[in-house]
């Protein structure tokens, strides 16, 4: 039973971090999509995997949301904010070979910065925290190396699966209300970042954030 | 019963602020005034009960504050210093009714003022450090919105508030260092913990605190060289502002620096007390310097507290140092020479910048050069000017002599001394003294010489006619307590004696006063001030009698110093640069007077001259020379760390990312 829990958990949080990297390397928004969508899936899988376990109505019902909401509307939302743009990230501040490298510094960053963490979780929870920290980080990544405002949309999107991967691990679940107000507020964030894309598009007729350079003070 | 009037304190000038913001403005001022003075008569209540009884006004509550709630508790020596700001505030209430300064009436000012004054009586009640820091930074920053009232139609107010806000935030910041050492060492924060465990603190801890602790509150104080702001914001202030500032404000920091170093570490070694004594010094001879060339009476009258402040270091310092050496009669003797000074200083510079107030209100300019014969056009404003003048200038009979004379008195004492430090530092404190006691007497001539004699140097001098009764009844009532102590100062001596017991734990036997006479405790000196007064009351008669009696010739009435010449005008008298113009011209190097002289001829030929332009300035050498290199290479760092963030948003998200790594590579 217990390793039947074990390796399902393990499976769904490494789907987690796998999808995350994989968002590094395509450059399609259309595959990036298909990306973030399998891993609000995992995420979701995760969460109920841990709920079956400690039999946590509360926890079922927040990865039913997490699946509903990660998993299908945010990434439906995004790929209508695409739009008609271009479909390529055609050159990343940071090109593919060399995030896949930081990416996998960062990884083993998580993992030694998780030790800590690990020792007062459960044995097979806090093995994965590391796993949780390191998509956090990859989706930091995410968001400095690339220009497109989707790829933004996506790098935020990975680093809240993140943390709500380490919070489904190291408190058995967050209550109930506060992911649904977690979830809400990316709904909204991706919704904001929306409106802004399509405003980019207006105004300057293409969408590089690293255009908006006028900001600065 | 002490404890509920500390909370009506308290709570009275909080009514006071609200009333100030809610009171429409046909009423504003005097009922801000009213409350605000019924809430320091509250406060001037618990200091004298406490002065009396010796016991402390306690009031703690859990809430209200953050870590540790709210902790007053007002002992004497506390109480002494509530009581001049009491007294001080009351009379710069009355003295607000009259007074029109521009924007001194709006809903923020006379909201903030309340506020201002209940912090100046709460600081030397707060018992715990946070307490303590919360009244402290309430009192800066109330004073510094005070001072920015005229700030739209004058821009040099707004650099002057920002001189002081720079300054007043370092010496918040040293405060808050030095302060929070020492409660982590001695594992509580209120000040109780901190006395009884401060003797068995490491060297280091203590002395790095008391520096840090000199320096904030040297730099509320006027200490050269955290000065600068004080001859900035103090003249800028609104009237009745500046007394504040000058006469109850300034205290605080020998306040703080006496209740730290006597009294939560329960004294130090010499070099503690040599460097405020150095620092008071120099303080002192800067300050007087300054004073004795300014040209703008209340500039004047602030570099004059800076000088003022100095003496009383020095005396603070003398008073450490015969501490650590064992002298420990003399020890107390200084401590309340520099706190009778601390009073008197209160009382006479209180009064000083209130008249002058009242003379920039009747004038409409603070610039002595276009001031004179004042005495004629205001006789009370300025005839209480001249007292304050008087008092400053050390003359018998009135206060500022008594203090002073007994300053010097324990310096003096301490001569005959092996110890080398004493054998070096006295020597030098009596020189100083003497000095800076010229130097006063000179800028005071000055003053009122140039300000209330002579004639009207400009129309706005010549037209000024006498401010409402409150006004020079708030300077008044300041003025009479010059005289009074100046005559009785066995009123105030018992009282500032127990107040330097209570803080040092003196256990030196023996009254100071002895009937009317002020003796010192053992040593050779007693002053007897009521047969001094008594002695020049008739030397004053015998002399006028004389004059009389000789003086049986018509008086014949013709121009003064005519020297031959008719059709004098106003221009031809001695300005207030001209009289400090030796004075100038012998200390060139340390106040780097700057001149402009600008000759324009007539066309026909080079020489006759058309029109000659002359102006002069003085620069603060401290300011020059420290601050202005400290600011640019300030800025060249900003410009610097300016093009760090380039306006990517990438390179922003960058460095969270590299944030983020670092504090989980750290904490991990």
């Amino acid at each position: 039973m217990t390793s039947a829990y074990s390796s399902t958990l393990t499976l769904a949080a490494g789907a987690v971090l796998i999808c995350a990297v994989v968002v590094l390397w395509v450059t399609s928004v259309r595959s990036v999509l298909r990306v973030v969508a399998t891993q609000g899936f995992a995420l979701g899988c995760v969460a109920m995997t841990v709920g079956v376990h400690m039999g946590d109505a509360g926890l079922m019902a927040t990865a039913a949301v997490v699946l509903g909401v990660k998993g299908l509307a945010v990434p439906v939302l995004i790929g209508r904010a695409a739009g008609g743009a271009p479909d390529r990230e055609r050159r990343p501040l940071v090109n593919v070979p060399a995030s896949l490298v930081a990416s996998a510094a960062l990884i083993v960053v998580a993992f030694a910065a998780a030790r800590g963490v690990a020792t007062f979780v459960g044995a097979t929870n806090g093995a994965l925290v590391p796993v949780g920290i390191a998509t956090l980080l990859v989706g930091f990544l995410v968001l400095v190396s690339r220009r497109r405002p989707i790829f933004q949309m996506v790098g935020l999107l990975l680093v809240d699966n993140g943390v709500a991967l380490v919070a489904f691990l190291c408190t058995a679940g967050v209550p109930f209300l506060i992911e649904l107000g977690v979830s809400l507020d990316v709904l909204l964030g991706v919704v904001v970042l929306m409106v802004l894309a399509q405003r980019l598009r207006s105004e300057f007729g293409d969408l590089d954030l690293d255009e908006l350079r006028e900001l600065h003070d | 019963m002490t404890a509920d009037l500390l909370v009506a304190t308290t709570l009275v000038g909080l009514v006071a602020a609200a009333a100030g913001a809610a009171a429409p403005e046909r009423f504003r001022a005097r009922v801000v005034s009213a409350l605000t003075a019924a809430a320091c008569a509250c406060g001037l209540a618990v200091a004298l009960d406490v002065l009396r009884s010796g016991r402390a006004a306690v009031v703690h509550t859990g809430r209200l504050l953050p870590l540790g709630g709210l902790s007053l508790a007002l002992d004497r020596f506390g109480a002494l210093f509530v009581a001049i700001s009491a007294v001080v505030a009351i009379c710069a209430m009355v003295f607000r009714l009259g007074y029109d300064g521009h924007g001194f009436s709006s809903r923020t000012a006379s909201c903030v003022l309340p506020l201002f004054v209940t912090a100046l009586l709460l600081v030397p009640a707060a018992a715990s450090v946070t307490t303590f820091l919360f009244v402290w930074e309430l009192m800066a920053v109330t004073s510094l919105l005070l001072v920015l009232v005229d700030h739209r139609r004058r821009p040099e107010v707004a650099v002057a508030a920002q001189w002081y806000a720079v300054m007043t935030q370092f010496g918040a910041a040293a405060l808050l260092a030095g302060l929070v050492l020492l409660a982590t060492h001695a594992g509580g924060q209120s000040f109780a913990a901190i006395a009884s465990g401060s003797s068995g603190m490491p060297a280091w801890v203590r002395g790095t605190a008391f520096v840090l602790v000199a320096v904030g509150f040297g730099s509320k104080a006027g200490m050269v060289p955290l000065h600068v702001w004080l001859p900035r914001a103090h003249p800028e202030a609104p009237g009745p502002v500046s007394a504040l500032m000058s006469a109850a404000m300034v205290n605080l920091g020998v306040y703080g620096i006496v209740r730290v170093g006597d009294g939560l570490l329960g004294g130090g070694p010499a070099w503690w007390w040599l460097l405020v004594m150095g620092l008071g010094a120099l303080s002192a001879l800067f300050g007087s310097l300054h004073a004795a060339t300014s040209t703008d009476l209340k500039r004047l009258l602030a570099y004059s507290t800076t000088d003022n402040m100095g003496l009383v270091l020095l005396g603070v310092g003398a008073a450490g140092l015969f501490a650590s050496t064992g002298h420990r009669s003399l020890a107390l003797v200084a401590l309340v020479a520099a706190l009778l000074h601390v009073v008197f200083h209160a009382m006479f510079k209180g009064s000083l910048f209130l008249s002058a107030s009242s003379f920039q209100q009747a004038t409409g300019t603070r610039d002595l050069d276009r001031l004179g014969g004042l005495l004629r056009r205001m006789p009370v404003t300025g005839s209480l000017f001249l007292v304050g003048a008087g008092a400053i200038a050390a003359l018998p009979p009135l206060c500022g002599f008594v203090s002073e004379w007994l300053l010097l008195q324990a310096l003096l004492h301490g001569l005959p001394s092996s110890d080398p430090s004493l054998a070096i530092a006295l020597p030098v404190g009596v020189g100083v003294l003497a000095l800076t006691g010229g130097l006063t007497a000179l800028t005071f001539v000055k003053a009122a010489g140039i300000g209330l004699l002579g004639r009207p140097r400009g129309t706005q001098a010549a037209e000024a006619g006498e401010v409402p009764r409150s006004m020079w009844a708030g300077a008044g009532v300041l003025a009479t307590l010059c005289l009074v102590f100046g005559v009785a100062p066995s009123l105030v001596v018992p009282a500032v004696l127990d107040a330097a017991r209570a803080v040092t734990a003196s256990r030196v036997p023996g009254p100071l006063v002895r009937g009317w006479d002020v003796g010192l405790l053992g040593a050779r000196g007693v002053l007897a001030p009521g047969l001094l007064a008594l002695g020049l009351l008739v030397a004053v008669v015998l002399v006028a009698g004389v004059r009389s009696a000789l003086q049986r010739a018509a008086v014949r009435r013709t121009e003064a110093w005519g020297c031959g010449r008719e059709m004098q005008t106003a221009r031809m008298q001695y300005t207030a640069t001209s009289f400090g113009e030796p004075l100038t011209r012998v200390f060139e190097d340390v106040l780097t007077p700057a001149h402009d002289l600008d000759v324009s001829h007539v066309a026909e030929s080079r020489y006759y001259v058309e029109a000659a332009t002359f102006h002069t300035s003085l620069d603060d050498a401290f300011e020059r020379h420290g601050y202005r290199h400290a600011a640019s290479g300030l800025a060249w760092w900003g410009r610097l760390a300016r093009r760090v963030p380039n306006g990517s948003v990438h390179r922003y998200l960058a460095f969270g990312l590299a944030a983020l790594v670092v504090v989980l590579v750290v904490l991990g």
